[in-house]
């Protein structure tokens, strides 16, 4: 048999006092799907990081197809032919697609004449093969984050690589997009290239891996081959303990209105004419696909893109927020898609993170009081599970799924009375994810009333009491909470079932 | 906390070169207690200045126009009391009301048109000492003050320069606005990621509408105590003083980009730079040369730049130890 395509042998990474990998055997050969699966902070991101030569590995050595490769930058992992899809798009907001594209792709001499219209092609190629409807002359700062996703997947595919790493591609993609997706993988593992995936979702790596590897607090646990291995065992494997994957059942009997849409339309966010209603103890799911105007829809009702016609009814009376500081007033709380832009402030603690939105409730007088702070931050921490050395700890030294808890910490705190959730388990760990469906849950039960927007259909089937479907910036249809799979998807396609 | 040896090596240096006795046998220089007095005082305008400033590049803004709103200030003062014929108090108190809309026009421009402060700042810097030239036909110096005013500016209470006290005071009130109260949180925030901060629900534009007009007062006060320190009201008073300010507040380790610094760290600034300037003025060799000014500026430069080299050389070491990546 020859050499896998990647080695790693007893590679080590510590940050500070934080070990972050404590000697992983891990690799990967030509034409396979190697799944790496662990909980949030197990140490999946250091891996690839320091296959693409981001981290440099304290100890351990890294072989590519045969060869030892001692000091790895991003230049020569690029050279080897390694690409990656990181965590957290990348991209330049200032701009376009096509630009971006190129300066991942292309490395120009310093002065020659630029083929635009060639490099535009090639985008709108790539892009069209993933089904991703994106203009290459967009500005990246305009697109959302499934869009810059989805641009992510089209540099990694056109760097024509031998290994392709994939760090949770599909967070916030919806299914449409995540089948075209598993497409373009499978057709890559056909033509030769190993791919490393990761995902929190677990039917993904049954649908797609040849082989899963779970780490557990930066330690390999074990590989097997999905075809021997249930989804009992690897969650086992990967939180050490007995768990079932089921969403806590919804309310029988939803109380008052609190929240009613009234032909609700903003014409600079391409929505219009939503009505909808949704209760205290509710949880109202809302599905489509990307583009849908789901984001957009909440952007509106939390005051940063202000509607311009039709109604919002807070519990009966007609509110118009006009920024997120009114609606937050209002008692209205939205935990964001872009956790890194707009849910945390990575320079600051997790703690002062988590009392932002709280200042008036926690700082009586505007006076700090760091006990109650600390206690506060310590609270959430422990029951979301936050993997950190402590609330002082700055946000940006956590991992992807432990910076959206954060996220989803500061608005809890908020005791809201309507609550947004855009994506709130995004990155998150089946462990915490069904700690944040119980919190969802009791919050529910104690009055609050619930917007679910997540491109997990799994999570808006289990979690929701109804689902709306959102298609072309309006509400096409409302289903009750226990359609299935397929009827909500063709309805986001705009199929008649 | 490097800043702190710094100063403390400065003040020794000095002290020991800065320091003699004259023929009669009495000790001068930098080592008496008048000497070190007078630092104080010099350092007490640039100071307000520098506090001002302060939470606003905490924000990640700027503002420029802070030594023109003191000359602007003093000339208003001298015109309300010489020309209006009001007392002192009722003075001084229109006087601050004039910097705080003075600043209420940087915040106005910032916050409701959203342009940025670097530019809002340039043009009100010139705006603000057009109008002092203006209102002075570029001729007119204010005079004559009481001795009752002069003593905020040239005597002692309670055994300190009379404004020291009140820098103390403004310094305090600084210190407890950024370190103890949910307001510096709000300027931190905003000074890391704007749009973080307005996803939070925090009141961005409030916020900075508080700290430009907070720098419009504390330019006032600062434009007080100049006219009472030197006796006169000119047009040309704080000439320069926005970039010693800016240099002090950098220097005490509050980050160009917003978000980091502290306000203990800019009075450790505003120290070091007065205690070089004065302490230079004292060497005999600089004073022999007649350059003390030019040396100062020189200086100053030099440890702006050593100080900002050496905070951020750990991080720059330790990156080409373990070869990351840019993103
Ligand atoms: N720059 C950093 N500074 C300090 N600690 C870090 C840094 N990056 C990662 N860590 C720590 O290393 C550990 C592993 O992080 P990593 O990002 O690899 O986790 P992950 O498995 O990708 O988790 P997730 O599923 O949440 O993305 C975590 O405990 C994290 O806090
Ligand atoms: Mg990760």
């Amino acid at each position: 048999m020859a050499a896998p395509l990647l080695e790693l042998r007893e590679l080590a990474k510590s940050f500070g006092g934080a070990r972050a990998l404590r000697g992983v055997d891990f690799d990967l050969h030509a034409g396979e799907v190697h799944a790496l699966l662990g909980e949030n902070g197990a140490g999946k991101s250091t891996l690839i990081k320091i296959v693409t030569g981001a981290h440099h590995p304290d100890r351990g050595t890294i072989r590519i197809a045969g060869e030892t490769v001692v000091h790895l930058t991003p230049a020569t992992a690029h050279a080897l032919g390694i690409a990656c899809i990181y965590q957290q798009p990348a991209l330049f907001p200032d701009l376009t697609v096509t630009e971006n594209i190129a300066l991942r792709l292309d490395s120009d001499p310093p002065v020659r004449r630029i083929n635009w219209k060639a490099r535009r092609e090639r985008a709108r190629g790539l892009l069209a093969r993933i089904g991703a409807d994106i203009s290459p002359e967009a500005e990246v700062r305009a697109l959302s984050m499934p869009e810059q996703q989805l641009v992510e997947i089209a540099c990694a595919l056109g760097a024509g690589a031998r290994i392709v790493i994939m760090d949770e591609p599909t967070a916030s993609l919806t299914q449409k997009e995540q089948e075209l997706l598993f497409a373009v993988v499978r057709e890559l593992r056909a033509s030769g290239v190993g791919v490393i995936y990761i995902s929190h979702r677990l039917e993904e790596i049954f649908a797609l891996a040849d082989r899963v590897t779970v780490l557990r607090d930066g330690e390999s646990v074990g590989t097997n081959a999905v075809s021997e291995i249930d989804e009992a065992a690897l969650i086992r494997m990967m939180v050490g303990r007995e768990m079932t994957q089921i969403y806590p059942p919804g309310e029988a009997s939803p109380g008052d209105l609190v929240l009613a849409l009234r032909n609700l339309g903003c014409a600079a966010s391409g929505v219009h004419g939503v009505t909808l209603d949704v209760r205290a103890g509710e949880v109202f799911g809302l599905a489509g696909l990307v583009g849908a105007g789901r984001t957009e829809l909440a952007r509106i009702l939390f005051g940063l893109t202000p509607a311009d016609c039709g109604e919002i009814l807070l519990n009966g009376r007609p509110v118009a927020p006009r920024s997120p500081l009114d609606a937050v007033a209002l008692g209205i709380a939205y935990v964001p898609e872009d956790r890194r832009r707009h849910g945390v402030v990575l320079e600051l603690p997790i703690a002062h993170n988590m009392t932002m939105a709280i200042h008036r409730q926690v700082f009586r007088g505007a006076w700090l009081r760091f006990g109650a702070e600390r206690l506060l931050a310590l609270e959430f921490i422990r029951d979301l599970a936050v993997k950190c050395p402590g609330p002082e700890a700055p946000g940006s030294s956590l991992s992807g799924g432990n910076q959206q808890k954060v996220s989803l910490a500061r608005w809890l705190a908020t005791k809201p009375r309507f609550l947004i959730l855009d994506e709130p388990t995004q990155g998150v760990d089946v462990g915490a994810k069904s700690e944040i469906h119980k919190i969802i849950r009791r919050l529910a039960k104690e009055g609050l009333a619930v917007l679910l927007i997540s491109s997990d259909l799994p999570e808006v089937l289990g979690m929701s009491d109804r689902i709306g479907i959102m298609r072309g910036g309006t509400l096409t249809v409302v289903l009750p909470g226990n359609a299935d799979a397929h009827a909500v998807m063709s309805a986001a396609l705009g199929q008649k079932p | 906390m490097l800043l702190l040896y710094v100063l403390v090596a400065e003040w020794l240096f000095f002290y020991w070169a800065g320091t003699t006795t004259n023929r009669r046998g009495v000790v001068v220089g930098f080592g008496t207690l008048d000497r070190q007095f007078d630092i104080l005082r010099h350092s007490c305008e640039i100071g307000l200045l520098a506090l001002a400033l302060t939470p606003i590049i905490l924000t990640a803004g700027i503002d420029l126009s802070v030594g023109s709103l003191l000359g602007l200030c003093a000339i208003l003062f001298g015109k309300f009391w010489h020309d209006g014929g009001l007392s002192i108090p009722v003075a001084i108190a229109l006087t601050l009301g004039c910097g705080a809309l003075a600043g209420g026009l940087n915040a106005v421009l910032i916050t409701a048109l959203r342009l940025p402060p670097l530019i809002v700042t340039l043009g009100t810097f010139s705006l603000f000492r057009g109008l002092a030239e203006a209102i002075t036909r570029g001729a007119i110096t204010y005079t004559d003050f009481p001795a009752s005013f002069l003593f905020l500016g040239q005597e002692r209470w309670l055994g300190l320069p009379t404004q020291a006290w009140l820098f103390a005071g403004v310094a305090a009130a600084v210190w407890v606005l950024v370190h103890r109260m949910t307001f510096g949180r709000g300027f931190r925030a905003i000074g890391f990621s704007p749009e973080g901060a307005r996803y939070a629900g925090l009141p961005v534009a409030r916020r900075l509408a508080l700290v430009y007009v907070l720098a419009g007062v504390i330019s006032a006060m600062a434009a007080i105590i100049y006219t009472a320190r030197l006796g006169q009201a000119k047009a040309d008073a704080g000439t320069g003083y926005e970039l010693f300010a800016i240099t002090a507040v950098v220097l005490g380790g509050t980050s160009i980009f917003g978000g980091a610094g502290s306000v203990h760290g800019t009075l450790l600034g505003v120290a070091a730079i007065a205690v070089l300037r004065n302490g230079l003025a004292c060497m005999p060799a600089v004073m022999r040369m007649n350059s003390a000014e030019e040396m100062a500026g020189l200086l100053t430069g030099a440890l702006l730049l050593v100080a900002l080299t050496a905070s951020v050389l750990p991080q720059i070491l330790s990156h080409y130890r373990s070869r990351p990546h840019p993103a």
